[in-house]
């Protein structure tokens, strides 16, 4: 009985157990540390790709050894050494369609994420990666019914119907000589989600793909590819976290989208990757006539992230919403914000992001936006909000802009400031205790991004703040 | 060729050339491949074999000038003297100091100076010219700076660092109009408590002009403010870089930093970037910046329709507003010289003589 | 007829999603003074920017004369050569554009107004104490920064140097305290006995007009005029508002639907 009231309570006031317990990794299929034409080889072997794949991933190797970090920007990613990093690690299970088959120290790590719940509640489908592989996918019949496929890649390389379509599209829009991480991504890639919605279908309920990293010292390195054909529309939604270590993890992962014409693709990410993690993602979009590109983006986790998902607006009247908020805290150096190529005329893209830095944590918001010369009448908005929660914290705002066409118009605000002693005394009039107030104007803050997601996961994101805010005031 | 006002660079010793690789750099970079960051120079370099290098006193070492090491140290290298200026404690000085290629001013407590920097007049007959300014600004002086690129030469360099003390005010007023290549660099250190800068830039590019701009202000004091307004027209080819930084550095607890630009834009074949950088490491500091980047918004077309204007002439009174501007704000003889000429290739002889004879500067002067 | 400077005849109008005017004539005679009166939202400022070719609208029907010439399909820079000057409620602001150039500009390209910059610049001073303008606001850009009031005082200014046919004053005296309004009636005053110019001002404030010889008062309720009459009208509207023509409007209204 009183074990029961304790679990309540657990789940009631959100604590960081939440997303820091793990599982021994005891029985899984481990590569060696360290990066050799040897074990992309395994990698490729034992997925038992096409040739064309496994000469994508050899090259991608070379150009990863042959590429160097720029210099001149960025955060130090200097505590990442790749010959301590596992780039797969697998459970021994096969990819379940049941929870009931999945086993159960992973099943309970989704359980406890809320994974399984959501599903039934308020999801088309659901796939859950659990280090390097799939462990479980699953999509609603009367979706199926409609055409839409959501699986991994590497199912889709073994059906005779879509493995052309992932020839087709695969690597093409983030090519791996795009950076080193993007090399080190297709010699590696394992895992992730093929989707493919037909022109015409609307799914109804969001898809989900939800990544675990678990294992210590290892990388994830999910592919995920999904074309949202003429008309279609989608919501997809990844959320991220993993246990804390001291040894560093690395997450890689690449983002394939093709939004074509009047189409539209909503993509939301709750990352809460653990405070160990290099986060050194890539997400692109490729946005075709009157169709519509969203993003919303809740950035909470690694130590440090360099993430600007791109959008390139390519169709005539193609548009691009970016919401983002990135919460920085001690040890963290988050560089984060996004990139939009406005090509067609009369594209329009709006650019709102938040950040908060407190504890010594360091944010960049670094975006760029760049209109082509065929662009007439593009627009571009950007507007950027930092908040300072102390003097110890960091926050630098680094937008560019190029602009090529004399009809296009580009309009950019940023700014920085704390929380107003006002508004705290205020607040505090009113019965509140400073923490209280701190977190709730914080809330207000974040509220523009997280009235963009779906229910549970504004209400995981404000949990998340809170969780953040907590002991914000000595 | 042969004939030059400013003789130093045209004497008969050997002269090579070399490169000035990602010059004018701000203290935050972004992605390469944006080509924003920097950018890279060939310049001229006279042999100064058996010369004595006359240095400003020590202490300018330690003013950061906006285009970096790399220029400061090629231009003492090139310029033929170096200019130490005082004003004295006190001391209202009227009379406009007139910057030399190698220039350092020390602005004495309470003091007040103009400071002109200013390109050759007329039609280019130099490869390369160049500035090098250096100004301290002790405590509650004021220090009004100028500077007028308006030709003279193919290329231009104008690479200026200032320091302000306590209560120090500073303003500065920059015109990039000139033809062929212009970079400059302006780096402000606001490191007294309550030190101000006021910073206004204007700038035209047309045809192949290359425009980079470089503006850092490091707000270090207590409550110190900076205000920076940069706006512009560009034109058939031109190519311009703007970047501008306000660096809210620890301890600036209490300052303001605000920046804002306007460019218009008037050809399909301009290249225009902008860099707004705020760099942030104290919590009670308020930092902001905006762009707006386009062709003349629809409601202040139809405004300036409405009192008569065509579409063409409304775009045209941005440049002439320009030349305006920097009429009335020109001090000397030499730049207003500068200006007008420039005024005259741009405009046209007949706009150029209204602005002269509509500011009253009028046949008083021969120009 | 030929002493008619402003005729509009029928006209309908509005935005690509809404008519606002309906069917709406009036005429104002070379050197009248007029008024147009109506509640909030009745359309008046529309009409004026009708009338100076604002492309934001759009005409469905109806004509505009001015000057004996059909004008309905000119855009507003060549109404405003014609002789056309509408005073903004809310005057845009120009960044980098001082006004100095931006007045030399528009002085520069009427030939009846043609004159040396230097004669220029002492007509520009002459207006400005007129108006109690100090002289340093000529190198600020154009209306950025300024009050309200002293918005509408460089509005004045215009009108003063331009010396327009017809001005069409656009709620000229919203939001203005007593200094102001009483600088930007001199200012009216001035135009009246300089330029011996007609004015159709818009306003649902009596206090400007105490001061101006109406000629024709006009009232406009939902898009249409309802109501015209002597200066006489305005003391009426002084006392019953405007529920009388409200009224009025609404039956027209119901005849239309």
């Amino acid at each position: 009985m009183s074990e029961r009231t304790e679990k309540r309570t657990q789940v009631a006031d959100v604590d960081r157990s939440l997303y820091d317990f793990t599982y021994s990794e005891e029985g899984y299929e481990r590569y060696e540390d360290g990066l050799t034409p040897d074990i992309v080889r395994a990698i490729s072997e034992k997925k038992d790709e096409p040739q064309w794949m496994l000469e994508m991933r050899l090259a991608a190797l070379d150009t990863y050894h042959a590429k160097e970090m720029a210099p001149n920007w960025g955060p130090s990613i200097a505590g990442l050494d790749m010959d301590h990093i596992s780039t797969y690690v697998s459970p021994r299970t096969k990819q379940a369609k049941s929870w009931d088959d999945v086993p159960d120290d992973i099943k309970n790590t989704f359980e406890r994420l809320g994974i399984p719940e959501a599903e039934r509640e308020s999801l088309a489908g659901v796939g859950a990666q659990y280090d390097s592989e799939i462990v479980y996918h699953n999509m609603r019949e009367e979706v199926a019914k409609d055409g839409v496929v959501y699986t991994t890649i590497e199912d889709a390389l073994h059906d005779p119907q879509w493995e052309p379509v992932v020839h087709e599209y695969f690597g093409t829009l983030i090519p791996p000589a795009d950076h080193k991480f993007a090399a080190l991504h297709y010699a590696v890639w394992s895992g992730g989600s093929f989707v493919y919605v037909p022109a015409g279908v609307t799914v109804e309920y969001p898809l989900q793909s939800y990544f675990r990293l678990n294992a210590e010292g290892a990388g994830q390195f999910e592919h995920t590819l999904i074309i949202v054909e003429e008309g279609a529309d989608l919501h997809f939604i990844e959320g991220c976290s993993a246990p804390k270590y001291y040894e560093a993890n690395l997450h890689a992962g690449a983002v394939e989208l093709f939004v074509k014409d009047g189409a539209r693709l909503r993509y939301s990410t709750i990352e809460n990757w653990s405070k160990n993690m290099y986060n050194l993602n890539t997400k692109r979009a490729r946005v075709g006539a009157d169709a519509k590109m969203e993003w919303v983006s809740g950035s909470f986790g690694s130590h440090v992230s360099y993430l600007y998902p791109t959008t390139i607006l390519q169709g005539a009247r193609s548009s691009c919403e970016f919401s983002g908020i990135t919460f920085a805290g001690a040890t963290q150096d988050l560089d984060t914000g996004c990139k939009v190529i406005l090509n067609g005329p009369h594209t329009t893209a709006s650019v709102d992001t938040k950040s908060i830095s407190k504890d010594g944590g360091c944010n960049t918001f670094r975006s760029s936006v760049v209109i082509g010369r065929r662009a007439e009448g593009a627009r571009a908005t950007v507007s950027c909000q930092s908040l300072m929660l102390d003097d110890i914290s960091r926050s630098d705002t680094i937008p560019a802009m190029d602009v090529r066409n004399a009809t296009a118009s580009v309009g950019h605000e940023a700014t920085i400031g704390r929380i107003s002693d006002d508004t705290v005394l205020y607040l505090m009039s009113r019965g509140c205790t400073e923490a209280e107030a701190r977190t709730m104007v914080v809330g207000g803050f974040a509220n523009p991004v997280s009235k963009e997601l779906p229910l549970e996961y504004a209400v995981e994101m404000n949990n998340l703040i809170k969780l953040e805010m907590e002991g914000a005031i000595g | 060729m042969a004939e030059s006002t400013n003789g130093a660079q045209q004497d008969a010793r050997p002269t090579g050339r070399m490169t000035l690789e990602r010059v004018n750099t701000p203290p935050a970079q972004t992605w390469n491949y944006l080509r924003a960051n920097d950018i890279t120079l060939t310049v001229p370099v006279h042999s100064r074999k058996g010369d004595v290098y006359f240095a400003l006193p020590r202490l300018f070492e330690g003013v950061e000038c906006g285009m970096g090491q790399a220029v400061t140290t090629w231009a003492e290298s090139q310029a033929k003297d170096a200019h130490y200026v005082e004003v004295k404690a006190g001391e209202k000085r009227d009379e406009p100091i007139v910057a030399q290629e190698d220039t350092g001013v020390m602005v004495r407590a309470g003091a007040e100076a103009t400071i002109v920097i200013c390109t050759p007049a007329g039609a280019p007959t130099q490869d390369t010219t160049a500035a090098l300014v250096r100004i301290i600004a002790e405590r509650e002086s004021r220090v009004h700076v100028l500077e007028f690129v308006c030709g003279g030469s193919e290329q231009r360099l104008d690479s200026v660092g200032i320091i302000a003390a306590e209560d120090a005010r500073i303003d500065v007023r920059q015109f990039f109009l000139g033809a062929g290549t212009t970079a400059a660099g302006l780096a402000v250190a606001l490191d007294g408590n309550r030190a101000r800068l006021e910073l206004t830039c204007r700038y035209l590019g047309r045809e192949q002009d290359i425009l980079d701009i470089n503006h850092v202000v490091r707000q270090r004091g207590r409550n110190t403010r900076c205000d920076v307004r940069e706006s512009g027209v560009l034109d058939g080819h031109a190519k311009k870089s703007l970047r501008a930084t306000i660096d809210l550095v620890h301890g600036s607890s209490g300052s303001e930093g605000a920046e804002l630009e306007n460019v218009l834009i008037l050809s399909d074949d301009v290249t225009n970037k902008t860099m707004p950088v705020i760099l942030c490491d104290e919590d009670d500091v308020a930092g902001n910046h905006g762009a707006s980047i386009g062709s003349v918004g629809p409601e202040q077309i139809q405004y300036l329709r409405d009192r008569g204007l065509s579409v063409q002439e409304a775009e045209e009174l941005y440049v002439r507003a320009l030349f305006d501007e920097a009429l009335i704000c020109a001090p000397t003889p030499q730049s207003r010289a500068a200006v007008l000429a420039r005024a005259t290739d741009v405009l046209g002889s007949e706009v150029a003589n209204d602005l002269v004879e509509g500011l009253g500067l009028g046949d008083a002067e021969e120009v | 007829m030929s002493n008619q400077l402003l005729r509009v005849s029928g006209l309908s109008a509005g935005t690509e999603d809404k008519p606002i005017l309906h069917d709406v004539s009036l005429a104002v005679g070379t050197g009248e003074t007029h008024v147009l009166m109506g509640p909030n939202g009745a359309g008046k400022s529309t009409l004026g920017h009708v009338i100076m070719g604002d492309p934001a609208y759009q005409v469905t029907s109806g004509t505009i004369e001015f000057d004996g010439k059909g004008v309905t399909e000119d855009a507003a820079d060549k109404r405003s050569l014609a002789g056309i000057f509408l005073s903004y409620q809310a005057p845009v602001e120009v960044p980098g554009v001082p006004l100095y150039s931006y007045l030399r500009t528009i002085t520069q390209k009427r030939p009846e107004l043609k004159m040396t910059a230097r004669k220029f610049r002492a007509r520009v001073g002459e207006i400005a104490d007129q108006l109690d303008m100090g002289s340093s606001f000529l190198t600020r850009e154009l209306n950025v920064g300024f009050s309200g009031g002293e918005k509408k005082k460089i509005e004045m200014l215009q009108l003063l140097l331009l010396r327009p046919k017809l001005a069409i004053l656009d709620e000229t005296d919203s939001g203005l305290d007593v200094d102001a309004l009483s600088v930007v009636s001199r200012g009216i005053e001035a135009y009246r006995a300089d330029c011996d110019g007609a004015l159709l001002v818009i306003t649902h404030n009596t206090r400007i007009l105490e001061r101006l010889n109406v000629d024709r008062t006009h009232v406009m309720v939902q898009g249409h005029l309802v109501a015209e009459g002597p200066a006489s009208l305005i003391d009426s509207i002084d006392e019953h508002g405007f529920e009388q023509f409200e009224k009025a409007s609404a039956i027209a209204g119901g005849d239309q639907a």
